[in-house]
C-alpha cells in the first residue's frame, strides 16, 4: 500500500536526489550530501536536517533501510569514525519507487517537447 | 572560538529535536555539521537544523500521544505550552544569531561610502561680513 502511495505521489527534490545517489550503490549520510552535490555540480547541496528528516520518512515508507557498510567503501573511509557511520540502502519498493518517478518525469519531458514543437510549428 | 560557539547552538538544536529523531541521527548530523561547516558555512547549517526542527516538531504535533524525553513532557494537544514557546524562543534565538554572524561577515553585502564635506568656518565669515 505504501509503495503504491509512493508510486503514484510525484517525489520531493530532496527525496529524489536521495534515490538517485542511493540508486548507485550504499551510502552514508555525508555520502549522500556528497553524492547528491556530485550529480548536480554542485548546484543543490542537501543540509543534514533536510537529508536525516527525509531519509527518515523514506524509511518510515519502506523506500531506503540500513544496510552493512561495503568492504570498497571501508577502504574508501580515511578515518576509523568515518568506518563508523550508518550506511543506508534502496528496497526493491524504493527502486520500483524511483522508477516510477522517472518514468513520470520521462512523460513531462515527451509533453513538453510536444507541446514546444506545436508552439514552434504555429509561429512559424 | 567561533566554530565552538556555532558547535554549541548546533548541539542546542539537536537536544531539542524529537528524542527518537535524536537518538537515530544526531551523532550523524553533528558529524556532517562539522565537516561541513567550514565549506558551506555556518548560518546555512544552523538554517537547515531549525528547519528540520520545526518539521520534526510539526510532524509530533500531528501525532498526537508521542513521547518527548528532550522537552520531559507528553504532548497531547495542539495548544502552545510554556516548554514549547521557550523552544521556538530559543529555535528564534538561534536564526537571529546566525543571521548577526552572517552580517558580521567582513563583506556580506556591498557596502557605499558617503562623504558630507562641511563649508568651512572662513567661507561663513566671509559672506556674512558685508
Amino acid at each position: 500500500m505504501k509503495s503504491e502511495t509512493a508510486k503514484n505521489a510525484p517525489l520531493s527534490t530532496a527525496t529524489l536526489n536521495i534515490l538517485l545517489a542511493l540508486a548507485g550503490g550504499n551510502l552514508h549520510g555525508y555520502g549522500i550530501i556528497k553524492e547528491v552535490a556530485r550529480n548536480s555540480d554542485g548546484h543543490y547541496r542537501l543540509g543534514p536536517g533536510t537529508l536525516y528528516d527525509n531519509l527518515k520518512k523514506l524509511m518510515d515508507a519502506g523506500l531506503v533501510s540500513d544496510a552493512p557498510p561495503s568492504s570498497s567503501s571501508k577502504r574508501k573511509s580515511a578515518s576509523t569514525k568515518e568506518d563508523d557511520r550508518r550506511f543506508y540502502t534502496l528496497t526493491k519498493e524504493g527502486k520500483d519507487a524511483l522508477a516510477a518517478e522517472v518514468d513520470r518525469l520521462q512523460t513531462v519531458v515527451t509533453q513538453a517537447r510536444s507541446r514546444l514543437r506545436e508552439a514552434r510549428v504555429g509561429r512559424a | 572560538m567561533n566554530s565552538m560557539v556555532s558547535r554549541f547552538a548546533y548541539r542546542l538544536l539537536l537536544r531539542l529535536h524529537p528524542a527518537s529523531f535524536q537518538d537515530e541521527f544526531g551523532a550523524e548530523m553533528l558529524w556532517i555539521f562539522d565537516e561541513e561547516q567550514q565549506q558551506a558555512g555556518v548560518a546555512p547549517l544552523l538554517l537547515d537544523g531549525a528547519i528540520s526542527l520545526l518539521r520534526q516538531r510539526c510532524r509530533i504535533q500531528s501525532d498526537p500521544g508521542q513521547l518527548s524525553i528532550t522537552s520531559g513532557t507528553i504532548i497531547t494537544g495542539p495548544g502552545i505550552g510554556p516548554l514549547r514557546l521557550l523552544q521556538g524562543g530559543i529555535t528564534f534565538s538561534l536564526i537571529f544569531v546566525s543571521l548577526i554572524q552572517f552580517l558580521s561577515q567582513p563583506n556580506p553585502l556591498p557596502c557605499f561610502t558617503l562623504t558630507l564635506q562641511a563649508p568651512s568656518h572662513a567661507e561663513v565669515v566671509l559672506k556674512t561680513t558685508p
